[in-house]
């Protein structure tokens, strides 16, 4: 059986017409639901559409919300020709705009919006029982043997595996995983809606915080935040007719490790490496054509490896590239320009679509917009890693 | 259920409710398809090299290496409370399968990829025994 290729075809075809966030942070005197609604309303500002204009919906809310697209088509006055809620995890957003194509390309809708909103921190912070169990998901969700019984529980204990097993296999520093967590706190400092903002730190501040599960700190470990991003993807055709400049969507790939996170090397080569390579091979790149990137972070480790993952240094070469300063604006690879979710807001990947989209319309100007930047690469990824969607945009 | 045993208690699916048979017995086993003789855990009906749903359980060496671990300095469940720092690794069999467990006899600090360990029984309650591991 010959391996499947991805189809060129769709090269610059589709596009992003619009973005759009709700508030961000904390923001405690709205759902989840609510928070997609801004978002949404926002995005179809930008476009200059209405909900009317809109017939695909794939909105991902809370993991423990049930069919959240018939919440929000509800919400929003939507009925669509396509529409569902991804389960992909921090993967599903970028899934979400690859599922937007290939409905449109298969005829089942033209205009589609994809979006994400948790309330994360309200709903940890809303009673004293839920700031203790800090849970984003329920009980019934998490594993039952093979795992509680030894006291693993949480997301940071699952990355904290590959970290440890990346520094001992190529000698990576907690130095280094620093570097990625200051280079988006800089990053931060520029954009006023990051969670992080006004809140510049050094190396000490980073190597002092308190560890949570070691090799991980508290400053390895993205944000809880509330928010909700969204997006408007249609053909580039449409879009030029609509009120923004397009955002070309110039490839996209996935990829999932299903084996799992602990199976094989999944944990230090991650799943963004065939990923990437059916994004470059779509868009007919590489990654020394990428001018920026929007790396899915949340803990710092998986900036690294994903940085290797996708060729921008050698397997085992990442903590000197980020430690390089490649990643902070003017470096060789500015990523996560308005914070990432370390530091601008935790929004499952989404807002990152937004920010990699908008660095290519090139809205911001000054210290804040990549110079010249003509290609951006996002990832994502999800279910502990073992999920991961690609995707590569294009300045029109 | 013991009365003072704060810890979660394994909950098997149907599947691997032998798994934990064996180590109330104090023996470590692994479900091995009898068609193409491949290990497989967590335990499946099925093999996932050859899909044969013949097996049988094998008691393994219960020697291994460490191949990652992870150190909680946080505390998320009362269950360990004053046991902070603790460690929770990821077992490789000799086998090949990996499991999670926890580590005695050796101090968290010490811990590292790749050291050799080989298998212990700890008996939580009456009903339930967790195989762990000790450095070999």
């Amino acid at each position: 059986m010959t391996a499947p290729e991805p189809n060129p075809a769709l090269r610059d075809k589709y596009a992003i017409a619009g973005t759009g966030t709700s508030r961000l942070g904390k923001v405690p005197d709205i759902s989840s639901l609510g928070l997609m609604e801004e978002a949404a309303a926002n995005a179809l500002n930008d476009a200059g559409l209405t909900a009317k204009d809109i017939d695909g919906l794939l909105v991902r809310g809370p993991d423990d919300s049930y069919t959240f697209h018939q919440l929000v088509g509800e919400r929003l006055g939507i009925n669509a020709g396509f529409s569902t809620t991804t389960a992909n995890g921090g993967a599903s957003q970028i899934l979400s705009v690859i599922l937007a194509v290939m409905a449109i390309d298969a005829g089942l809708a033209s205009v589609v919006l994809c979006g994400f909103a948790r309330d994360a921190w309200s709903r940890t912070h809303r009673t004293e029982q839920a700031r203790i169990a800090g849970a984003t998901r329920s009980a019934a969700m998490e594993a039952h043997e093979f795992g509680p019984e030894y006291g693993l529980f949480g997301a940071p204990a699952m990355h904290a595996f590959g970290a440890r097993r990346h520094m001992h296999e190529f000698g990576t520093t907690r130095e280094q995983f620093g570097a990625i967590s200051l280079a988006f706190r800089e990053h931060a400092q520029r954009n006023p809606a990051a969670q992080m903002f006004g809140r510049p730190l050094t190396l000490e501040d980073y190597l002092a915080a308190r560890m949570i599960v070691e090799p991980f700190g508290l400053l390895d470990c993205s944000l809880r935040s509330d928010g909700g991003g969204a997006v408007i993807v249609t053909s580039t055709e449409r879009a030029r007719d609509m009120k923004q400049r397009p955002v070309l969507i110039k490839g996209f790939g996935t990829h999932n490790n299903l084996r799992g996170w602990f199976d094989g090397d999944n944990m230090i080569r991650t799943a963004a490496g065939p990923s990437g390579r059916r994004a470059y091979a779509m868009a007919g790149l590489g990654p020394e054509d990428i001018d920026c990137a929007q790396i899915y972070d949340c803990f710092t480790y998986m900036v690294l490896t994903q940085l290797e993952d996708y060729g921008f240094c050698k397997k085992g070469e990442g903590g000197e590239f980020v430690a390089s300063g490649a990643l902070r604006m003017g470096g060789r690879l500015p990523t996560n320009t308005a914070g990432g979710q370390l530091s601008e807001t935790h929004n499952e990947g989404m807002l990152q679509i937004v920010e990699g989209a908008r660095q290519l319309q090139g809205v911001y100007g000054g210290d804040r917009q990549v110079a010249g930047a003509e290609t951006c690469l996002v990832s994502g990824h999800g279910g502990n890693t073992v999920c991961h969607s690609s995707l590569i945009l294009g300045r029109a | 259920m013991a009365g003072d045993y704060r810890k979660p208690i394994p909950v098997p699916a149907p599947e691997s409710e032998p798994f934990w048979a064996a180590a109330r017995a104090h023996r470590l086993e692994i479900q091995k398809c009898t068609s193409c003789g491949r290990f497989r855990f967590p335990p499946a009906a099925h093999c996932p090299e050859c899909l044969s749903a013949d097996h049988a359980w094998v008691e393994v060496s219960g020697r291994g290496r460490v191949f990652s671990f992870v150190t909680y300095q946080r505390l998320y469940n009362k269950g360990w409370e004053g046991e902070i720092p603790y460690v929770v690794a990821l077992i490789e069999l000799e086998e090949g399968p990996r499991l999670l467990s926890n580590l005695t006899g050796v101090a968290p600090g010490d811990v590292t990829c790749d050291m050799l360990v080989r298998v212990v029984f700890d008996d939580v309650t009456p009903e339930v025994t967790l195989p762990k591991f000790a450095p070999a």
